[in-house]
């Protein structure tokens, strides 16, 4: 009698991290558009899907954690872009060159001439100062946690950032590529800038805000950029409740840009030569173990040769195929990304995951642990059954399929493996509690390609004990040869002396596997290459092309052109 | 008098047991938004424990206070009309969330709820009047349009209509690419456009149901003595159609339809997702998703009091539409 109905379930797949949108199989799969107009032909405005769902909240302070997305790129700019899907050397943006003092406790950027702001005004290094001692003197706006003293401009061009102690290297990437600089002349007068919506942003990007609906926005290019004007007139920022709209949208031409994964997608673009992709994987899908039954972890998880027979047991190209449409790339049991960190990881031996299941060598570790094969074909160790729940979100449907292809595999070395799928908001805080024993999830990427940002996630200060939240250690492991190794790594700056401490780590991680990598997941980002060129290629991976990553986007909007 | 002050405790005791319940809801659900948001940026940048500081200092999320302190201040803020600021959209308002969304929800659903209640009155009132005629017979097609989940029939009718046929509008509510809010016909236009084919399918999905049971009151009432007398006094079939028998035979229908109201502002969220229409079932999801108690606390309580006001304001027209429920028996 009402409209009220059961609540639909989205299906979701978790590729491309938390903000990847669902795919649903009956658009995926339809051919040919309806000729539905194609929306906003009149111009070279490019229609972009960054995952935006629902109303549109305006919000464009660069500094609050909900800032809408393009508020990072395309309205304020980094002092240096860093590309951390090649990891090539940072590239100039409003700073021109960095350099630390002998201690490491003081950076000097040398800013850009030249640059103007959006509203004329001219932007020096007293500006680059003055936002840094903003995050300073307001520390609810430091959400990245960067230990800084102080900050003061010399000159136009040189400012000088202090920090709370020396060798403060690891800061280097945050700073320089992941902090967006704002006006002094116009932020000075804010009075509260952690609930500042700063409705009328001006930063020295290569486009300004035109104007905002809760539905779509406009953001029109800069004629005075200093990098000279990009060629396309301007973007628009989409919101769509799910990507079964954003798919046939992008077909129809009512989208230009969007990353979603599509099953099927290359079937479905035989018929639509406007659209290309590209798949562009750099994040670790990996099992997170409870490693650590001192902290509080329960289960036969804790046993280092139950992670290693689980990670030579795993089939990586079947679960490629089953759950990621064979769009998956192989990973590195050290958690990075094997042709990108190649320099990073000495041990050539620890480059690449195995790909096809090694179950004799995996059956080997358990008889050689003392697990024994029980009457009911599992494993048994002092009277414990070698039994584990692997828990996911429910809606994952890739995730879902490896856990489930897992279950069989694993059956065949004797350990059972019972998935479980939780809500998200379930599934995070047992991650943060420590309230699991093995959880599927991905690895996020770091400010920079340094492995620092990965290996962060071993070390003992950043463990809470199993129960309280706190700390990116979630497998809570604990290993005094890690901690030693990361602490060393981190402070310094001679690149030799790091990778040799990196080797450490590896070599630690291999052995122990509080995280047993996965693979590299899938990553695919669509686009309309009818009305613009000038895109990425697998060749040319200029800026990664994922419409929700900060700092990429301003890159790849400025490049990109109109086609005639 | 009575009568109407007895009616207003009643809801007032509803009210607050349902604002209590609201206020623990939220607060028994796993994790919290400061956990939530870290989890957030972790995926978009290194995160150190002085980023849990910054969080919990710009949220002013104080998990130490005791709870029924948190229990008072809920009560006070909301008399004050304050809902408080939204996690998921923070800085903003949740008023202002609410305010940017409701009107959605309740110009489509809302409409699309009244016109699918009145069509199936009137044409349940004919179907009763003459069983067996054409009108009578759509009936089995309508309940089996009910029968189908509404989010298959959505999508259904999104991809042949709209994806196939190009005749209506792939998602949103309004064009975003030529159009921009305000009183002007273009936009007005717009949206009335882009709220067909979502209110055609709600009412396609409801109208069978009103059909449904007003023939089948019709029918009883038809076969009562006071339509034979209306009969006997030789008063137009018209008459006694309208005045005898559909008068009387719409009553349980309406109250019905009160219930229907006051799900309107929640029974949305499968109409917004299936065409991506902006409304306030999306930001109860988003809410639910962020942890946002703020917001799901201040949608709630909209989603309470229209249930609860729709009622009340039925049971005071009921009075009058039906007096014997005045008399206590």
């Amino acid at each position: 009698m009402t409209t009220q109905h059961g609540i639909r379930r989205i299906a979701k797949i978790a590729v491309c991290a938390a903000a990847a949108v669902s795919m649903m199989l009956p658009l995926a799969a339809c051919g040919k558009n309806g000729g539905q107009n194609a929306g906003g032909g009149d111009s070279s405005i490019i229609n972009v899907f960054n995952g935006a769902t629902g109303t549109i909240t305006e919000n464009f302070n660069p500094f609050s954690p909900t800032a809408l997305q393009p508020t990072l790129g395309l309205i304020y700019e980094p002092l240096f872009y860093y590309n951390i899907y090649t990891g090539a050397d940072p590239k100039p943006m409003l700073g021109e060159s960095w350099e630390w003092n002998e201690d490491g406790s003081q950076l000097t950027v040398t800013t850009r001439e030249g640059v103007k702001w959006q509203d004329g005004e001219p932007f020096t290094a007293k500006d680059v100062a003055y936002t840094f001692q903003l995050i300073v003197d307001n520390p609810a706006l430091n959400t990245s946690g960067t230990p800084i003293k102080s900050a003061e401009a010399t000159d136009d061009t040189h400012a000088v950032i202090t920090f709370n102690a020396p060798n403060s290297y690891l800061q280097e990437s945050q700073i320089l590529g992941n902090s967006a600089i704002v006006p002094e002349h116009l932020w000075s007068k804010v009075e509260d800038p952690s609930a500042y919506t700063n409705e009328d942003p001006i930063g020295t990007g290569p486009f300004k805000l035109d104007n905002f609906t809760s539905q779509a926005y406009t953001l029109t290019a800069n004629a005075d950029y200093w990098n000279g004007k990009p060629k396309i007139e301007g973007a628009r920022f989409l919101s769509l409740n799910d990507a079964d709209g954003a798919a046939s949208a992008l077909i129809g031409g009512q989208i230009d840009w969007m990353s979603s994964f599509i099953p099927g997608l290359d079937n479905l673009l035989k018929d639509n030569p406007d659209i290309s992709y590209t798949n562009t994987p750099y994040m670790t899908t990996a099992i997170i173990t409870c490693a650590n039954g001192d902290a509080g972890c329960v289960g036969p998880q804790t046993d280092p040769a139950v992670r290693q027979a689980m990670y030579y047991a795993m089939d990586r190209t079947q679960l490629n195929k089953l759950a990621a449409d064979g769009t998956g790339k192989i990973g590195s049991p050290t958690m990075l990304v094997p042709d990108r960190d190649e320099k990073w990881i000495p041990d050539e031996s620890l480059r690449t995951t195995p790909e096809g299941s090694d179950i004799d060598k995996a059956n080997e570790i358990l008889d050689e642990a003392g697990w024994t094969m029980g009457d009911d074909g599992i494993r048994v160790k002092d009277g414990e059954r070698l039994s584990m729940t692997i828990q996911t979100v429910s809606g994952y449907s890739d995730y879902i399929t490896i856990n489930n292809t897992l279950q069989q595999t694993f059956k065949e070395v004797g350990i059972e493996l019972k998935p479980t799928l939780l809500s998200w908001n379930e599934w995070n805080n047992n991650e943060q509690t420590g309230q699991f024993q093995l959880s599927l999830d991905s690895l996020g990427a770091g400010s920079s390609t340094d492995p620092y940002f990965i290996y962060n996630k071993f070390i003992s200060e950043n463990a809470a004990k199993v129960g309280e939240t706190g700390g990116v250690n979630l497998s809570r492991y604990s290993n005094p040869v890690v901690d030693e190794a990361v602490a060393a790594a981190a402070s310094t700056n001679d690149e030799a002396e790091k990778i040799k401490q990196y080797g450490i780590v590896e070599a630690e991680l291999a052995k122990d596997m509080p995280y047993i990598t996965i693979y590299l997941n899938t990553c695919l980002n669509e686009y309309n290459q009818t009305k613009y060129t000038g895109w990425p290629t697998e060749d040319d991976m200029y800026a990664l092309p994922i419409t929700w990553r900060a700092w990429d986007n301003g890159i790849i909007l400025q490049t990109i052109e109109p086609k005639q | 008098m009575k009568f109407i002050l007895r009616k207003l405790g009643f809801y007032v005791v509803a009210l607050w047991g349902a604002m209590t319940l609201n206020f623990f809801l939220p607060r028994l659900m796993p994790g919290n938004p400061v956990d939530q948001l870290i989890s957030k940026l972790s995926q978009h940048g290194p995160v150190t424990p002085e980023t849990r500081h910054a969080l919990e200092l710009l949220l002013g999320a104080d998990s130490s206070e005791p709870m029924w302190k948190q229990y008072i201040n809920y009560f006070v803020s909301i008399f004050k009309g304050d809902l408080g600021v939204s996690v998921a959209y923070y800085p903003t308002k949740v008023s202002e969330v609410i305010g940017n969304t409701l009107p959605w929800t309740v110009g489509l659903v809302g409409l699309a709820t009244i016109i699918a209640f009145a069509l199936g009155i009137v044409l349940g009132a004919f179907a009763g009047w003459k069983r067996g005629s054409v009108i009578d017979n759509i009936i089995p097609v309508l309940t089996l349009f009910q029968s189908i989940p509404y989010f298959w029939l959505g999508l259904i009718l999104l991809y042949f209509l709209s994806l196939k046929a190009g005749i209506f509008p792939l998602f949103g509510g309004y064009d975003v690419y030529t159009t921009t809010p305000g009183l002007t016909w273009e936009f007005i236009s717009s949206v009335i456009y882009y709220g067909i084919l979502p209110a055609v399918t709600i009412v396609l999905s409801s109208l069978g149901g009103w059909m449904l049971g007003m023939r089948n009151m019709m029918v009883s009432t038809l076969s009562e003595d006071y339509i034979l007398v209306a009969e006997a006094k030789g008063l137009s079939p018209m008459k006694i159609m309208r005045s005898y028998a559909a008068r009387n035979a719409v009553l349980p229908s309406i109250s019905g339809f009160a219930i229907s109201l006051g799900f309107v502002v929640s029974g949305s969220l499968v109409t917004e997702t299936v065409f991506s229409y902006p409304g306030i079932g999306s930001a109860l999801l988003t809410a639910v998703q962020s942890n946002d108690y703020a917001l799901m606390q201040g949608i709630f309580l909209i989603i309470t009091i229209s249930v609860l006001g729709a009622n009340l304001i039925m049971d005071l027209l009921y009075g009058f539409i039906d007096p014997r429920t005045r008399v206590q028996g």
